[in-house]
């Protein structure tokens, strides 16, 4: 791998930004939503309206107020609410951070469980354990999120009480209060993509322990557990990076629903608040947030699976 | 004689299949004594391989043993406990696999995986495991040992690889190795250099070795002993010496029969030498890659590869031409350059006609000029009937006059020597000889006038190579074909040939007749090529072929355009 690659990769992440943010701005511009109104009423005068157009700059032409907006995001601004005049920027990237905790522990939780879910699989395969685990991922695949969302709920917090139905404690205050307040989310988000991680792991486990050098590794005489773990399961999980970096799409998607059934106060329920405020400086910075930790997720399965396949010459 | 130290006795090996069980192997009895090599010989599907799993105990799911043991020293293999064995395997009893490539996970270095081989049956520290890793591998002759352990294999060639598989078993101590054909991955010239390194790895710690592998000729040249294997059951056993003077059992006369011996030819009359050639080629060359506008602008380096060095070959009518070489020679992108698969320079003549370039040929070329490939399993397209396989070729070129369809591929088949029934299968539901002879079919009807064979009988077990040689050489008899027979196999190019091209490293080496080659060829590399060729004859002693493999071709270094 060289840095030129890496020159080249985050070029093209910059292209795919680019790109989202055209595709924002424009949507943002054919929504029927005039700022103005939205700002001061359907009551207000026609005076006051342009006022305001011409103070927020909606008299200039559209690609000037493109231009306007990515060069302020360039420079780290991604302009001002317009329901409550806040800096946009000071209200997602809290909410980011919040829906980024909830996405590693849905994806710690997840990758504990699919992988050895996968290999039991794998190694049992056409047995009874095999199908066990086949028939549970696939009532996990099946299965929308809300459905889990409301499923968990129900039982945690309602019918047993051991946990919190909604809400959310910051970090900060108390890290047995977040935590409570984490399970029940996480258990949700990572449920759909168990099935899937451990149907991948699976299949790719049975190719690899049926590969000649798994063969080898065994007629070296090595004990079944080092050929499994050192020797097939790391080749089998190449594959399965790549798809966890595609899951990492599903799992932003996963997460808006979840947070608004769980009341958290992340990414997505502010994405959920924008929208249904019309304030469209804070739909078009959430959505290109999400698109650009897309991007950054695949560049990282990329960089560790060079990592972990030296054929693998990114030039 | 002493107790054997490897004893089969009256194994018996089936797979349950749903068509019910499928015998493998029948009262198979194989003893090799300490520091003795025993060949067992067999095509596919003689069950040479399922022996080998079965002594490592290494069996497939649905394997069911009918009786018999296997006895390593005093222990019976067939009832150790699976604690015990796992310490057996790597240890006094390794084993040397085929491909290389394969053995090995491309994901750890070679040291992690020598080196863990190493501490589990020499209970060594991970220093001390090190260095007797680095130790085993200058043994194979590697050079600079220490640096070869952070490689990853991809970042070895395939002889290297081998070689440092078998650093690693001999490092564990084995009592007794076995080689599921070791070298039938490797390029002749590094095969010969494998099989003089075990040779003497042999003399040096009296291993005892059981060595399986199609190849009758490399078997009785290594062996002390060959086991011939048909169907699972030993058809004949003798010492290696006398099994090409004298067979016994039929199956093994029709073997040795089938192993091309270049001493033999196959084809006496010459071509047509007066005429004007069938094809002319000149200066034609392949480089693959390309370099860009913006590289050339930014002074990069030139990063194209040459395939294929500009090069001239006439071919008469009714001529067979053989290009030999080894993997990466050239030879195959030959074949695409002439059939317009690949962009190259240079000028093709056909029957007196210039041939415009790739994409532009003339159908009339595309006809007269057909390609057969290595793998009929690649080359036929998995979901037409052979009918239509065959069918294609007369719709797209014409039906001769006063013939059906199903006429014409009925006769394109009794040509190829197979049943007109046959039309109706897939080609999942034909055997590999037969694929071939269908690909065939294909080819001649377009009736060409050269048939260009890439490596076609490569895949193929010996007996059904030779059948399709025959095959070959009749369809020339009746049509005067002329040949372009690409192949890595010197012996049999020498039975069929009237030239032959020798090619290295996209360099053609040297051009000569047949007669020429069994004179002795001028070149050093076509020498180092013959010198490490087996051939199927019983010598007492093997003279050492390393010497003449290392030479490489004096003035053609491997090389870039640059």
């Amino acid at each position: 791998m060289t840095a030129a690659y890496l020159g080249r990769r985050l070029l093209t992440i910059v292209y795919t930004l680019l790109v989202v943010s055209l595709l924002v701005f424009g949507m943002t511009q054919l929504l029927p939503a005039d700022a103005a109104v939205t700002l001061l009423g359907a009551s207000a005068t026609p005076q006051s309206l342009a006022q305001v157009r011409a103070q927020l700059g909606l008299d200039q032409p559209a690609w000037l107020q493109y231009w306007h907006w990515l060069s302020g995001i360039a420079a780290g601004d991604f302009g001002r609410s317009m329901r409550t005049g806040q800096d946009v920027a000071a209200m997602m990237f809290p909410a980011l951070g919040r829906s980024l905790l909830l996405a590693l522990l849905a994806l710690v939780l997840m990758l504990a469980v699919a992988i050895p879910l996968g290999i039991v699989a794998a190694l049992h395969r056409g047995r009874a354990m095999d199908l066990v685990v086949a028939m549970v991922s696939y009532i996990g695949i099946s299965v929308p999120e809300f459905v889990t969302a409301t499923v968990v709920a129900l039982l945690f917090a309602d019918f047993l009480g051991w946990l919190p139905a909604t809400g959310y404690v910051p970090v900060t205050e108390s890290i047995g209060g977040w935590l409570a307040h984490m399970v029940l989310p996480t258990l949700t988000v990572s449920m759909i993509l168990v099935a899937h991680v451990s149907r991948m792991v699976r299949s790719e486990m049975v190719d690899v322990l049926a590969s000649d050098y798994v063969r080898a590794a065994h007629l070296k005489g090595l004990s079944p557990r080092r050929v499994v773990l050192h020797h097939a399961l790391r080749n089998a999980l190449l594959p399965t990076i790549t798809i966890v970096a595609l899951d990492v799409g599903y799992l932003l998607g996963g997460i808006i629903v979840v947070e608004e059934i769980f009341a958290i106060p992340g990414i997505g329920r502010a994405l959920i608040v924008a929208v249904q405020n019309r304030d469209l400086p804070a739909i078009q910075a959430g959505v290109l947030i999400i698109a650009a930790t897309y991007a950054l997720a695949n560049f990282l399965a990329d960089l560790a699976y060079a990592w972990l396949d030296r054929r693998i010459q990114y030039a | 004689m002493s107790l054997p130290l490897l004893s089969v006795s009256d194994y018996s090996l089936s797979y349950l299949t749903p068509r019910g069980p499928l015998e493998v192997l029948e009262h198979v009895d194989i003893d090799v004594t300490q520091g003795e090599v025993v060949g067992v010989v067999g095509e596919s599907g003689s069950g040479k391989t399922s022996l080998a799993w079965a002594i490592m105990r290494y069996l497939a799911r649905n394997a069911v043993e009918g009786g018999g043991s296997i006895r390593l020293g005093a222990d019976d293999l067939t009832t150790l406990e699976p604690r015990r064995l796992c310490a057996l395997r790597g240890g006094r009893l390794g084993m040397v696999f085929q491909d290389p490539s394969a053995a090995l996970n491309p994901t750890l270095t070679l040291g992690s995986q020598l080196i863990e081989m190493i501490r589990r049956h020499r209970r060594a520290s991970r220093t001390e495991a090190r260095a007797l890793a680095i130790a085993a591998l200058g043994d194979v002759d590697l050079k600079q040992p220490e640096a070869m352990l952070a490689r990853f294999p991809h970042q070895l060639s395939g002889g290297e690889k081998q070689r440092a598989l078998i650093a690693g078993a001999f490092a564990c101590r084995p009592a007794c190795l076995i080689f599921d054909e070791p070298t039938t991955a490797l390029d002749v010239i590094n095969a010969a250099q494998v099989l003089d390194l075990f040779a003497r790895l042999r003399e040096d710690t009296g291993v005892a070795a059981l060595y399986i592998s199609h190849d009758l000729a490399l078997v009785s040249r290594i062996a002390d002993r060959v086991c011939v294997l048909e169907k699972g059951r030993i058809v004949e056993r003798s010492p290696a010496r006398e099994i090409f003077a004298a067979p016994t059992h039929p199956y093994t006369r029709r073997l040795v029969a089938a192993v091309p011996d270049p001493r033999r030819r196959l084809l006496d009359e010459s071509p047509d030498k007066a005429s004007q050639p069938l094809l002319s080629m000149r200066g034609i060359g392949v480089d693959y890659g390309r370099h860009s506008w913006l590289a050339r602008w930014l002074d990069r380096p030139d990063r194209r590869f040459r395939a294929l060095a500009p090069m001239d070959l006439d071919i008469a009518p009714g001529e067979i031409v053989g290009v030999v070489g080894e993997s990466g020679s050239g030879k195959s992108t030959l074949a695409k350059a002439l059939t317009g698969l690949v962009d190259h320079p240079g000028e093709i003549d056909f029957d007196g006609q210039r041939v415009a370039t790739r994409g532009r040929l003339r159908d009339d070329y595309r006809r007269r000029v057909q390609l057969i490939f290595q793998h009929p399993d690649a080359s036929l397209n998995p979901r037409h009937r052979v009918t239509e396989l065959i069918g294609r070729s007369y719709r797209l070129f014409g039906l001769p006059e006063g013939e059906t369809l199903a006429q014409a591929v009925a006769r394109s088949l009794r040509e190829v020597r197979l049943e007109p029934a046959l039309a109706r299968r897939y080609p999942h539901e034909l055997s590999g000889g037969q694929k071939q002879r269908v690909a065939i079919a294909r080819a001649f009807a377009a009736r060409p006038d050269l048939v260009i064979c890439d490596e076609i009988t490569a895949a193929l077990d010996v007996s059904v190579q030779a059948s399709v040689i025959e095959l070959l050489l009749s369809l020339r008899r009746h049509h005067g074909t002329a040949y372009l027979f690409i192949t890595h196999d010197i012996n049999l190019i020498q039975q069929i040939a009237h030239r032959i091209a020798v090619m290295y490293r996209g360099d053609l080496v040297e051009l000569l007749s047949a007669e020429a080659m069994a004179a002795g060829p001028a070149h050093a590399y076509t020498r180092a090529l013959l010198a490490a060729t087996p051939l199927p004859v019983s010598r007492p002693s093997v003279p050492s072929v390393v010497s003449h493999a290392t030479a490489q071709p004096q003035g053609t270094p491997p090389h870039d355009v640059r």
